[in-house]
């Protein structure tokens, strides 16, 4: 039955929840749920999962764009028909998973993926993103589609993962790095807890469109979103409204998310901060919150050359130095952030230094130091 | 701004069919904009109990109500409520109340 606008209830189906995922599973992991004994990466992308019952299922890893028509999903869908018997995954990062049961079957497979390309060049199905190297990068709406952003998402992944694109297709790094963007401190993802994070920043407080703003805004909502207390209620030209105090103001956006008449974006004053060494695994140490290491970068459409730099000079400034099995901020923890500022060359300004709440926790209470 | 046509009177609306001067509103708005949110005939006791709760709370408070609050006001359940406006509390009830359209990250 269509749809009926005129009666929009009818034969409605509701609450039926996803599909289980078992009905998608290919035969070889249906069979062997549960019983998988060991795994190998053969090569970068390249996984073998082996069963006690001695079967065995080799896992073709290729990057995804995330954002992606439906065009390139049927060629994926093609792809799956042509070598895994119709089946596929998508992994927690956005990439892409192909599998088959049979050695015989993963040359042809990884032949088909490498050769597929876009008309401008890039590859539609770059294999890598296994191992102690570079995976794909989590990301959010950006200019594409959101209302808050401060930065573009899509855009800065592209640049830097063209920059990084030898990382993803190799594993040589002392332990594998994750990467993350959201576009506004909203943290949409994980760059609260990545190796390195590229986060959307403004500088300048909103400004308040007083005419609005009363048919537009819950008011008592719009103070209560600001976390330094900087929104007050007004009256102004008769009309209810709020003022905010430019000097306890730190340029969230949270009273733009519940008020539309708050505008904050803007062309000079938004752009990107860099933060790193956060992690969620319990490997050795414990899951850290990435830190605030760069404050501030503009936005350079279409290529964010000194954000892409950055990222470069922390990453290899890592690489280099950092011992075995080192995440990102294992190495930073150990060598001391004093250091981490040295090798990477970093400057450190007074922005770094937290000043939110309870931030003496965060400051060095020991004579502990490296000059 | 796009403007609505609701029983001979023009309204002005924002894309999503919000009401955007919330003193414009009256009990006819209400009644004609029904319609359009899914409610079959006109709006009934059950209807007005949640209509006028949302505005006398928005008018005390200058917010909408949580929903909780609003289901134990009215003696509602969150089911009652959705049979009541099909498309929910906020982009139903809310709409027809004239209230500020909902905000975060909805």
């Amino acid at each position: 039955m269509g749809f009926d606008p005129k009666n929009p209830l009818k034969d409605r189906i509701t609450d039926i929840g996803p599909r289980d995922y078992k009905e998608f599973l290919p035969p070889v992991i249906k069979e062997n749920w549960g019983k998988w004994l060991y795994h190998e990466i053969l090569e970068p992308g390249v996984l073998m999962h082996v069963s006690e019952t001695g079967a065995k299922v080799y896992t073709v890893r290729v990057g995804g764009s995330r954002l992606m028509s439906v065009t390139h999903i049927r060629e994926i869908c093609d792809i799956a028909d042509k070598h895994c018997g119709g089946k596929l995954r998508f992994t927690t990062r956005n990439n892409i998973e192909f599998m088959v049961d049979d050695e015989s079957k993963l040359k042809p497979l990884m032949k088909d993926l490498e050769k597929r390309e876009f008309a401008g060049g890039s590859k539609k199905f770059p294999r890598g993103g296994t191992g102690s190297g570079l995976t794909n990068i989590v990301h959010t709406q950006g200019w594409i589609h959101c209302h808050t952003p401060a930065i573009d998402a899509s855009g800065i992944v592209k640049a830097v993962m063209d920059e990084l694109y030898d990382e993803f297709q190799n594993m040589r790094f002392p332990a594998h790095v994750r990467i993350s963007l959201a576009c506004c401190l909203n943290m949409c993802g994980a760059v609260h807890c990545s190796d390195i994070a590229i986060l959307g920043v403004h500088r300048k407080p909103p400004i308040i469109d007083h005419e609005n703003l009363p048919n537009m805004c819950e008011i008592p909502m719009t103070i209560a979103a600001c976390p330094t207390g900087a929104i007050r209620p007004a009256t102004v030209d008769g009309k209810k409204s709020v003022t905010v105090n430019k000097e306890r103001c730190m340029f969230c956006g949270n009273c733009y998310t519940m008020c539309p008449s708050m505008p904050l974006a803007d062309e000079e004053g938004s752009g990107v901060a860099l933060l790193v060494g956060g992690k969620i695994s319990n490997r050795i140490t414990q899951p850290k919150f990435s830190k605030l290491v760069v404050p501030f970068l503009p936005n350079e459409p279409p290529r964010w050359p000194q954000t892409v730099d950055a990222i470069k000079k922390i990453l290899y400034a890592y690489v280099e130095d950092a011992k075995k099995y080192e995440r990102l901020g294992d190495w930073a923890e150990r060598i001391g952030w004093e250091r981490f500022f040295e090798k990477t060359g970093l400057p450190f300004t007074d922005h770094l230094i937290d000043d939110y709440r309870f931030a003496y926790t965060t400051w060095r209470t020991s004579t502990q130091f490296k000059f | 701004m796009p403007t609505i046509n609701l029983a001979g009177k023009t309204y002005e609306v924002d894309e999503d069919g919000f009401l955007q001067e919330l003193d414009k509103w009256s009990e006819d708005f209400a009644s004609a904009y029904a319609k359009e949110e899914g409610i079959d005939g006109a709006l009934t006791d059950e209807h007005w109990k949640v209509i006028n709760y949302l505005r006398d709370y928005y008018a005390k408070f200058g917010i909408a109500p949580m929903i909780r609050k609003l289901c134990k006001e009215t003696g509602f359940d969150l089911k009652k409520i959705y049979e009541l406006f099909p498309s929910g509390p906020a982009k139903g009830a809310c709409k027809l109340a004239g209230l500020a359209k909902p905000t975060g990250c909805v």
